[in-house]
């Protein structure tokens, strides 16, 4: 097989189970998750708290043995250091060793790969630039707040210029402008052409920079593809905002299926786009002013909030 | 061979546990511990035994340095690694392209490091008391230390090897009990070969006995004090012997290490 058509990423049926304690308890944590990540790109891993996707990432990074299932990185195996050679790895809340500064610490996981004392200096001083810690340079990790930390934990992923990028949450404890800035490190990489694959349960982080997302939810992937199809699929709807509505209007509108919210003084109705004319019709009867009608696509949001209430659901 | 074992990576990993300990009060507040312990004992040696000080004094002081070396190897040892997973740095090493064997090899180079700062340090403490009580200090001196230097990283070998497989605290007592049984094996092998007492009377006890002297390191190979005391010198040959017993040893506790090390998980 090419380079090129070599996926960068494959679980093939991957499963972890916990025991806990003597092994009378156990977590079933992933269930069964297949997954091909493409070279070049950017592809989210999304899922709530507890979905998995910490686990898995661990699997991929053979700090963790799967149950079952099978795990194919750069179309090699992790626990090969050639392989590891090319990949970056952000662990989630990831943890230093406090009693260096910024640059030791940097130049310490250089040193793990074999790099050169001078390009060493060179690559720390551009990453610290990169993630904008270049002015702590020489201050204790002891001394780093949390997201200068994440900021550190960026750039030791990125050290020795990988393929691959595996980064659990990587704007976790971030500010909004390093959430912009690690957003445009992480776009930037797939200019450069190399391949990242990053958890989150942020939405917003998925909806402006991934290519594809998988949703995982239980220790199950319920969903994958590009996110413009995934929210696509979906039928487009309205949002109403209607101020001074009776009860009777309420119950009318909850029969045709609407979703209703009340936000300060205001109502926010959403429903289905056919029910829209009724529902304004029922609106105007029960004496309410409307104030805006939108027409509405589904968000990942709501996507995700239905996916993790259906698995839930059916759970229990 | 330098995919499987790398210089360069051992040497970052060792350099930075050296480091670690440098930059860690608790163990300056060890090493400083140990010198007033060193102090106090060839005070207290002193005070006991008038006329005959330096001999006895001088006994008790490699005893004394070399206990202090060994509880610092078996409290270090017993958290070189726990404290790296506990901690959860390793994920950010072992994720990088170095190999779980030389992760452990680099961290107990690092503890040997700062044993050897430590072991010297107590025995430049120990030869100025002993040139104050007017004592001499020469080369017969300098063998016994290095001897002493061998005994400590050989029980950090043995702490390692008990980390892999249990919590730091039944580590360090089954490290201590290494270490006093292994001090005590001509003493074990005297009373199995005598025709009387408990391992005679004790079918068990002998069992145990006779398992100790098989399997555990005799120690008291790296005690040289009453050679030393009575003025028989330490002779280069002895010292290969010594350096390749603790190696021989030294390697199979670093490989059961090393076995169990590779197959864990991290979590
Ligand atoms: N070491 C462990 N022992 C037992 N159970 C575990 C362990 N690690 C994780 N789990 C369980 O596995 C499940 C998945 O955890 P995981 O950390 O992978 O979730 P996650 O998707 O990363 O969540 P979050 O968004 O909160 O980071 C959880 O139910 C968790 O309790
Ligand atoms: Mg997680």
């Amino acid at each position: 097989m090419s380079e090129a058509s070599t996926p960068a990423l494959v679980f093939k049926g991957l499963e972890k189970e916990f025991k806990l304690g003597l092994g009378l308890t156990r977590v079933h944590a992933v269930r069964g998750v297949d997954l091909e990540v493409q070279p070049g790109e950017i592809f989210g891993y999304l899922g709530p708290n507890g979905a998995g996707k910490t686990t898995s990432m661990k699997m991929a990074m053979g700090l963790i043995q799967p149950t079952a299932g099978s795990i194919r990185v750069l179309g090699g195996d992790i626990a090969d250091p050639a392989i590891r050679r090319r990949i970056g790895y952000l662990p989630e809340h990831p943890f230093f060793y406090d009693y260096l500064t910024a640059f030791e610490i940097l130049d310490f996981y250089g040193q793990l790969y074999e790099l050169p004392r001078k390009a060493r200096r060179k690559r720390i001083d551009s990453l610290l630039e990169l993630v904008g810690l270049a002015h702590a340079r020489d201050r204790t990790l002891r001394r780093f707040s949390k997201g200068m930390l994440q900021r550190v934990g960026i750039a030791q992923a990125l050290i020795a210029d990988p393929d691959l990028v595996i980064l659990d949450e990587p704007l976790s404890g971030l500010d909004p402008m390093g959430r912009r800035e690690v957003r445009n490190i992480i776009v930037s990489l797939r200019e450069q052409g190399k391949t990242v694959f990053f958890s989150t349960h942020i939405l917003n982080d998925i909806e402006t920079i991934c290519d594809r997302v998988a949703m995982i939810v239980e220790g199950q992937v319920v969903r994958v593809g590009p996110l413009a199809e995934m929210l696509r699929s979906e039928s487009m709807g309205v949002e109403i905002v209607a101020h001074e509505v009776a009860d009777g209007t309420r119950e009318r509108l909850e029969s045709l299926g609407a979703g209703l919210e009340v936000v300060g003084l205001a109502t926010r109705i959403r429903l289905a786009g056919e029910h829209q004319a009724t529902a304004l019709q029922a609106l105007m009867e029960g004496g309410a002013s409307v104030t805006h009608v939108n027409p509405h696509r589904v968000s990942l949001e709501e996507l995700f909030v239905r996916e993790a209430a259906e698995a839930g659901g059916a759970d229990g | 061979m330098a995919d499987i074992v790398s210089t360069v990576r051992i040497g970052a990993v060792a350099r930075n546990t050296f480091r670690e300990a440098l930059r860690n009060r608790a163990f300056m507040g060890l090493v400083a511990f140990s010198i007033a312990f060193i102090l106090l004992s060839l005070a207290l040696s002193e005070m006991a035994v008038v006329g005959q000080e330096a001999r006895v004094v001088q006994s008790f002081g490699f005893f004394a340095i070399s206990l202090a070396g060994a509880i610092t190897a078996v409290v270090m040892g017993a958290l070189l690694v726990y404290k790296e997973i506990e901690r959860k740095t390793i994920y950010t090493i072992v994720s990088k392209p170095i190999h779980r064997h030389e992760f452990i090899i680099g961290k107990l180079f690092g503890l040997i490091g700062i044993l050897i700062v430590q072991v010297a340090i107590l025995g430049i403490v120990w030869a100025m008391v002993t040139s104050i009580q007017g004592g001499d200090v020469g080369a017969e001196h300098l063998k016994g230390i290095a001897l002493i230097v061998l005994e400590v990283s050989l029980v950090a070998c043995v702490a390692v090897m008990f980390s892999a497989f249990s919590s730091p605290v039944l580590t360090g007592l089954f490290s201590l009990g290494v270490f006093a049984t292994g001090r005590l094996i001509p003493l074990i092998e005297e009373m199995l070969s005598a025709n009387r007492g408990l391992f005679v009377e004790n079918a068990f006890a002998r069992f145990v006995g006779e398992a100790a002297v098989t399997v555990l390191p005799d120690l008291s190979v790296f005690n040289v004090s009453q050679q030393v005391l009575l003025g028989v010198p330490v002779h280069l040959s002895y010292m290969g012997e010594a350096i390749v017993y603790a190696l021989a040893y030294g390697l199979v506790f670093l490989v059961i290490a090393i076995w169990a090390f590779e197959r864990r998980d991290f979590i």
